[in-house]
């Protein structure tokens, strides 16, 4: 099992179907996606997940961060 | 009628026909998502629709397009279902002058029936989370009010500010969170980090659906949303004490959710697809830790569809950025007749308004960019007569295709500032912004061949009335 959108290996389980054994809903360790087991595999599956929304670890780490950390007051 | 909670609009909407309930089951995806879409797509007058039959769910109650159509826009502000559009927006425009209503605080709030604390924080076990667009990132809650304080006036009530803000769930007790620089919650945050503090938040969903109109409404810093929502429902807005932040926070709501923004804090959030019709994100954004749920017995979640226009958000924030924009126009213009500020939340804004000399339309259109709102948005402005509609596009279009001679009455100005959202800005956040005048030249601005307008008959309306009547009584 990798993450579809950005194909990292660490993938946690973050709940099951209060119905047991229907679906799980999965999340990628590195880029936060998470999906629900029984989604289309356009969103569950790498080889289907569209290009336009793949991640990578480049685009992970250059993201740019909004609102900006202000500095500390000083006084 | 003042709605206190979102059960009893419901209950409305239904005995109105403009709630259509889906009993059959269906899967959380992508089903739950294409069916409000859908409700976009099959004209005016849409229901409200609302699932409870949902695979893998044993409890699950969800309410989506609440707000997604005319017909029940009217309905939350208590009017006929068959209001015009026009007429929604004016009656608007006279409840506001009420403002302010103070609140009425009454502590039996329902939702204080259950909660969840501590290391039992599970936003799973009390949502039946989904996804919305194929590129969403994750499950969200876009529907929300949202309630902070400024940290360094924090009993200030004015500056309580309960605002509607896109949150992703990232695990079952975290939420990413976007503070749009422009609003309120933003200077919270930075006030709290300036500090090396965290800033505790409430977020509060399934509400009355004059606070989910309010929560979306472009408001002055200091201005309470709460005393607001009292003008706009004729009563006084039903408040109580929110557990864990002191926070006040809507009686009526099914779930609140309270925590804190870490100080400090980014993670990667999004993409979701937004009001603007494309998605946004893959950003570093602040990060929220759930502390406590409290919510009603059987609580219903409401979430809203979005993507490209028209969708509920539409409706839901048309006539609310209408109004300020009119309000603040008028109050140093007089002049201006109605304002039509519904694209995109206000990106595009249509002004009608009256002459007092050559050039004064242009005036009033440049003043509609530096207004509070139209700094974050506004960046097309179509001026046009008085005796034009600005709600009738039909008519919109005659004025700008007979009135303007683009070199004299077409300005564009460059590099202003726009919310980061819109997807024509570069850089983000900056943009050019157009005005288009497209009302009749006054002296001493003699251009053109207007002095013989084709004006409606005097007879004319009288006219409507009978034409109306005789149809009405075939
Ligand atoms: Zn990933």
């Amino acid at each position: 099992m990798i993450c579809p959108r950005c194909a990292h290996d660490t993938i946690e389980t973050v709940t099951a179907s209060p119905v047991p054994g229907v679906w799980d809903v999965l999340q990628c360790h590195r880029c936060l996606y998470m999906w629900r087991t029984t989604e289309p595999e356009r969103r569950t599956r790498r080889a289907a997940y569209p290009p336009e929304f793949r991640l990578t670890q480049s685009d992970i780490d250059t993201a740019h961060e909004t609102p900006a950390i202000p500095p500390l007051l000083t006084h | 009628m003042a709605y206190d909670d979102l059960r009893s609009f419901l209950e409305t909407l239904d005995k109105q026909g403009q709630l259509l309930h889906i009993g059959e089951e269906l899967s959380p995806e992508p089903d739950l998502a294409a069916a409000a879409n859908a409700a976009g797509r099959i004209g005016d007058g849409a229901p409200a629709l609302y699932f409870d039959n949902v695979r893998g769910f044993t409890d699950a109650r969800i309410a989506m397009n609440v707000h997604g159509s005319w017909r029940n826009h009217a309905l939350a502000l208590g009017l006929p279902a068959a209001t015009s559009v026009k007429d929604q927006v004016e009656e608007f425009a006279r409840r506001w002058d009420a403002f302010p209503v103070a609140p009425e605080r009454r502590e039996d709030a329902p939702w204080r029936g259950n909660s969840l604390t501590g290391t039992d924080v599970d936003l799973f076990a009390v949502l039946p989370l989904f996804r919305l667009n194929d590129g969403d990132g994750g499950f969200y809650l876009d529907k929300a009010a949202v309630v902070s304080r400024d940290p360094e006036d924090p009993d200030n009530f004015g500056k309580q500010n309960v605002g509607t803000y896109r949150i992703q769930v990232i695990g079952r007790d975290r939420l990413a969170f976007q503070p749009v620089p422009m609003h309120d919650v933003a200077q919270h945050l930075r006030k709290a980090e300036e500090r090396d503090e965290d800033l505790p938040i409430a977020i509060t969903l399934g509400n009355d659906p004059v606070m989910s109109i309010v929560a979306g409404m472009p408001m002055a810093y200091d201005r309470s949303e709460y005393e607001m929502a009292g003008a706009l429902r004729g009563a006084p807005a039903p408040i109580a004490t929110a557990p864990h932040t002191g926070f006040d926070v809507p009686w009526g709501s099914e779930v609140v959710i309270e925590g804190v923004i870490e100080g400090r804090k980014r993670q990667l959030e999004g993409p979701f697809g937004e009001f603007t019709g494309h998605y946004s994100g893959g950003r570093r954004m602040p990060v929220i830790r759930v502390e406590r749920i409290s919510y009603r017995d059987d609580p219903v979640f409401e979430s809203l569809y979005l993507g490209m226009p028209w969708t509920e958000v539409d409706y839901l924030v048309g006539p609310n950025t209408c109004v300020p924009l009119l309000k603040q126009l008028r109050a140093e213009f007089p002049e201006v007749r109605a304002v039509n500020a519904m694209y995109t939340h206000g990106l595009a804004v249509i002004i009608s308004t009256a002459k007092r000399y050559g050039g004064f339309a242009k005036a009033v259109g440049l003043r509609a960019l530096t207004t509070p709102h139209g700094l974050g948005y506004v960046s097309q402005v179509i001026v046009v007569d008085e005796d034009v509609d600005p709600f009738d596009l039909p008519q919109v279009m005659w004025a700008m295709s007979a009135k303007v001679n683009p070199a004299d009455d077409v300005v564009v100005i460059p590099n202003l500032s726009v919310v980061e959202l819109a997807p024509a800005a570069s850089p983000a956040g900056i943009t050019s912004k157009m005005l288009t005048d497209a009302t009749t030249p006054v002296a001493p601005d003699n251009r053109g061949n207007f002095s013989t307008p084709a004006k409606d008959l005097p007879e004319t309306e009288e006219w409507v009335g009978r034409l109306k009547s005789l149809l009405a009584a075939r």
